[in-house]
């Protein structure tokens, strides 16, 4: 059996010698890890760690790299407007709930497919809409409802609806656990395992270890802008540097 | 007392008067809800439009008349208003001091904008054609045709904008850029384009206001202040909970401005007018029609 923390023979997604910095800070430093298609790597890291800014970077929302390479199914994306990222099929949720507040729950997922080469007819649309909505478990009720008069969790899945619905084949979901319940987190937790059944690979941030390594087949754990680890979930949590930088004290 | 006819007159001057701000208004609160900036050559777009509007139109100039004028200044303005985003608003659109920095640009392309029609047209100042003459008789009263016909060419501008806001594709995506700039990259919107979209209709609609505008009084290359002024209120006044509610305040500026100049005097009605923005600010600080949450 070959290593696990080799990069993946034909990657999906490889990047390279990413690197961010606001002013003196190196929040992202010389980072580089490569996905196989329908894979789910985990990133986990102390607070500060840089790894929702290494999501920003790759995505380009909200900025830009300072320098790295972005091989996106063997295509380099590094240089292209984030809405254009989005259409080839890289999308990203964010960890506060970010959604469109007036619209309706469908309206916000009709806009994302509005926007790709699937949208149609209204009435098209809203069938897309509906079945991304049901996807991701929303419950059907609820529809017509204004984002803004939903709570978080059903927010989080409105935002995960919308990108789902550009149909894409690479996910990045930022911290989806934060500021949910334990049943939340289960619920959460199928969904994820449910994406992967329909063949996207998924870079997942993510705080509460437990989701992380139960999900991820391959773990990365970020450490001052650094990668200090990647492999198996269960040898990289027994780490002595990935000890170190969690509770601060070698082992 | 003033007599009824005195008030018909009045009053529909005042509606005139609030559709030509409402016009104003709209534009300004696009391009303040979707990029979040308040743009200072709101008022030289307006002087811009009427120039443009003149040059086509009038019997010195090219004479083509004032509908081919309306259209070129609609045109030109839209096209004005793009080039202006991406040379003073795009290049600071990431910075987090963007509305001080925009400040700063947009009060600078208003005066290279006021400067240009000094240098092109020369400050002679000019005046437009009225939409049209005479007067309809309604029995009871009569009212300028012109009048009327601002108001219907404001409402079918107005009405044609909520459309393209609500039912058109690119509509929506302006509205839900302007709700979330991050939600709306995540769902794959081109924000860049659709921010120069905003400006440019928001000027677009600013050019078509310029002809109104420069039909009720002579044009100079500063005509556009009093106005951007009047919008500023307006907006202020209406808040901008959505697409309509500056309306709703801009024609009731426009009735007060034409009632306190009848009977508190012309200099006194910007204070009226202030004086009511700064109650409504005390009463109710996001307007009159306003809510916390900005959106087209």
């Amino acid at each position: 059996m070959p290593p696990i923390s080799s990069p993946p023979l034909g990657a999906i997604l490889a990047v390279s010698g990413v690197t961010k910095s606001f002013g003196a800070l190196r929040a992202v430093d010389n980072v580089s890890f490569a996905m196989a298609p329908g894979e789910i790597l985990g990133i986990a890291g102390p607070n500060g760690s840089g790894k929702s800014t290494l999501f920003n970077a790759i995505t380009r929302i909200p900025f830009d790299m300072d320098a790295g390479i972005v091989v996106f199914e063997g295509r380099q994306v590094q240089n292209l407007p984030a809405h254009r990222l989005a259409a080839l099929g890289l999308a990203r949720t964010f960890q506060r709930e970010t959604v469109f507040p007036s619209l309706s729950a469908v309206d916000n997922v009709i806009v994302a497919i509005e926007q790709t080469k699937r949208g149609g007819s209204l009435r098209r649309n809203v069938l897309l809409a509906e079945q991304a909505l049901d996807i991701v478990g929303f419950p059907a009720t609820l529809h017509n409802w204004r984002a803004a008069a939903l709570p978080v969790f059903l927010r989080k899945l409105v935002m995960i609806a919308g990108a789902i619905a550009l149909d894409p084949k690479v996910l990045l979901l930022d911290e989806p656990a934060s500021s949910l319940t334990p049943d939340e987190i289960d619920r959460l937790r199928a969904l994820i395992r449910q994406l992967r059944e329909m063949g996207l690979a998924i870079l997942l941030i993510e705080h509460v270890l437990e989701l992380l390594t139960g999900v991820s087949d391959r773990l990365m754990v970020l450490d001052q802008g650094r990668v200090i680890a990647l492999g198996e979930p269960a040898q990289v949590v027994r780490d002595p540097q990935v000890v170190e930088a969690y509770l601060g004290v070698a082992p | 007392m003033m007599s009824f006819d005195t008030f018909v007159a009045v009053a529909s001057g005042g509606l005139a008067l609030g559709a030509i701000y409402a016009l104003m208004a709209a534009g300004l609160a696009a391009v303040w809800t979707t990029l979040g900036i308040f743009n200072f050559a709101h008022g030289a777009f307006i002087a811009l439009g009427a120039y443009i509007g003149w040059q086509i139109a009038d019997a010195e100039a090219a004479g083509l008349g004032l509908a081919a004028g309306v259209v070129g200044a609609f045109v030109g303005l839209f096209v004005i208003g793009i080039l202006f985003h991406l040379a003073l608003v795009r290049p600071f659109e990431r910075r987090p001091d963007i509305v001080t920095a925009c400040v700063i640009t947009t009060l600078a392309g208003a005066a290279i904008c006021e400067s240009a029609i000094n240098l092109i047209w020369g400050p002679r100042s000019k005046q437009l054609g009225q939409l049209a003459r005479g007067e309809v008789d309604l029995g009871v009263f009569r009212l300028p045709v012109s009048d009327l016909v601002l108001i219907a060419v404001v409402g079918a501008t107005l009405g044609t904008l909520g459309w393209f806001l609500s039912r058109t594709r690119t509509g929506r995506a302006m509205r839900a850029v302007s709700q979330n700039r991050e939600a709306a990259e995540l769902m794959g919107l081109d924000v860049p384009r659709l921010y120069a979209l905003a400006f440019g209709l928001s000027a677009a609609i600013a050019g078509l206001a310029g002809i109104f505008v420069g039909g009720l009084r002579f044009m100079t290359p500063t005509m556009g202040t009093d106005p951007l002024m009047k919008a500023l209120i307006v907006v202020i006044l209406g808040g901008i909970a959505r697409f309509t509610s500056p309306i709703y305040a801009a024609i009731l500026v426009g009735f007060v401005e034409s009632f306190s100049n009848y009977y508190v005097g012309l200099y006194w009605t910007p204070a009226v007018l202030f004086a009511m923005m700064i109650v409504v600010l005390f009463l109710k600080p996001s307007g009159l029609f306003g809510h916390h949450q900005r959106t087209l």
